[in-house]
């Protein structure tokens, strides 16, 4: 909790850098929205094999303050679901996060940044069906907590504007052991995510 | 503010996040006592490669009486600290002797010495990895020092492709270890060869006393880990009467992060069941 509450320090000092370029020329009113859904579609980062199917909802009671809810669906290892005798018979995962964050403006676009906080559900079966053995299944469902840091872009001056967001995972924290290779679970689950938001007021 | 010095500062924000996301774990490095540590290299005559050992002796090691266990890890340049440091906790935590811990570092390519048939040019060399083990490596050991020579005293620790090791000795040569710490085993490997191998030897096998603990991550889901684990552990179970075994799934944990949590929990079964 003590590293998790560190980086969401390090994310906001950070955040000044943005602001500090940003707010000179910022003062749009133009680009300000008070409510948006963002749907999009994306990737996992281990090696792109998952596909998302996500949406966000961004509401911002305030000029710089944000809230959000972000929805996910995702189909995972969509590409390899029958390997070496090993049938996927199906593996998602669906997450839900709040969170609440504080957004920059730029010219033409604005930069939001996000404390994420939810639950995630995975289910996944794999079949082995070697005939040289008895067929056996396998399969998991779980439902765990799911927090992170998130950055959302958007760009465009219109009703309609070009999103993209990053999810960076911060559950399972590792526990035990000194290789970064260890957070393998995380570093596999960061999310990007493209798609096209609408303004709704 | 142009808007590409913008985008730059946001991506160079993103990757500062990001890296220090990630880096901030790996402060921690484990490293055993330093003068119960020994260390020497051995050349071996099937392969040709020359593996760096590493031996991690128990606290008031005994070289005139006792006898002790060993437990051989693989990946042993990752993985000997953790495991050396492990033993030491457990066995005082039970109350248990300690053992020896013996590390096989690479002297090839990991995926060369692990993997039992050849698949690719760089796989297929476990049968030359494993007459090294069985010819030269344990006889070297129970030259150096007090341990146990029976297999019930031997135990072999691997995970991934050192988890598809272990089970491919415990299919073709059994009698070498009596306890295997098999973690996220890639028994996927060449179509389940090992578990075809483990088919063919089974008559000669099953009888002989086992100690066998499994450990898999529960975010493994690449579409290749959790059935044939599954079918493995279920087969051992069905097939051989004298078998002590168990397996865990570690929640929420991936392939890597897994790992040490299983050690720590094989370890434990190992110390508390061993033959």
């Amino acid at each position: 909790m003590k590293t998790f509450l560190s980086l969401s320090f390090l994310l906001f000092i950070l955040s000044a850098n943005v602001i500090a370029q940003t707010e000179s020329s910022a003062n749009k009113p133009l680009l300000e929205r008070n409510l948006t859904i963002e749907p999009a579609i994306g990737i996992h980062t281990n090696f792109g094999t998952d596909l998302l199917i996500t949406n966000l909802v961004q509401w911002n009671p305030t000029r710089r303050l944000s809230l959000a809810a972000h929805s996910s669906y995702n189909i995972n290892n969509i590409a390899q679901r029958d390997f070496n005798f090993i049938k996927t018979e199906y593996n998602y995962s669906l997450n839900q996060k709040f969170g609440v964050g504080r957004t920059f403006y730029a010219k033409r676009s604005s930069h939001s940044f996000f404390v994420m906080g939810g639950v995630k559900y995975t289910a996944f079966k794999e079949t082995l069906y070697n005939p040289d053995f008895d067929k056996v299944s396998s399969s998991v469902s779980a439902i765990s907590p799911d927090y992170g840091i998130m950055y959302s872009l958007k760009k465009g001056v219109k009703n309609w504007f070009f999103s993209f967001r990053m999810y960076i995972p911060l559950y399972p924290w590792p526990t035990k052991g000194s290789n970064i290779q260890y957070i393998d679970a995380n570093r596999d689950n960061i999310a990007l995510e493209a798609g096209i938001g609408v303004k709704i007021k | 503010m142009k808007m590409q010095s913008v985008l730059f500062y946001t991506m160079r924000m993103i990757f500062i996040v990001v890296k220090a996301t990630f880096l901030l774990t790996s402060c921690n490095e484990e490293t055993f006592t330093p003068n119960l540590t020994e260390e020497f290299t051995l050349q071996s005559t099937s392969n040709d490669a020359t593996y760096k050992i590493k031996v991690a002796l128990p606290d008031h090691y005994d070289s005139t009486v006792k006898l002790y266990g060993t437990v051989y890890v693989l990946d042993g340049e990752e993985n000997f600290d953790f495991v050396a440091n492990q033993c030491r906790e457990l066995s005082n935590a039970q109350s248990a002797d300690n053992v020896i811990v013996v590390s096989i570092g690479y002297g090839n390519d990991r995926s060369i010495d692990y993997t039992p048939t050849k698949v690719s040019a760089i796989t297929g060399g476990a049968p030359q990895f494993l007459e090294f083990i069985k010819n030269q490596l344990i006889p070297d050991m129970e030259q150096r020092y007090r341990v146990d020579t029976t297999r019930n005293g031997r135990v072999i620790l691997g995970h991934s492709y050192g988890g598809l090791f272990g089970a491919y000795v415990f299919a073709t040569n059994n009698k070498l270890f009596g306890n295997y710490l098999l973690l996220s085993p890639s028994l996927w490997y060449d179509n389940e060869i090992a578990m075809s191998m483990e088919k063919e030897n089974r008559a000669a096998n099953r009888e002989r006393k086992q100690l066998v603990f499994m450990g898999i991550g529960e975010a493994e889901n690449a579409g290749r880990m959790q059935a044939p684990f599954e079918a493995f552990y279920q087969i051992l179970k069905k097939n051989y009467a004298a078998i002590q075994i168990a397996k865990n799934r570690e929640k929420n944990l991936g392939h890597v992060g897994s790992k040490d949590a299983n050690i720590i929990l094989g370890l434990q079964y190992y110390f508390e069941h061993r033959l």
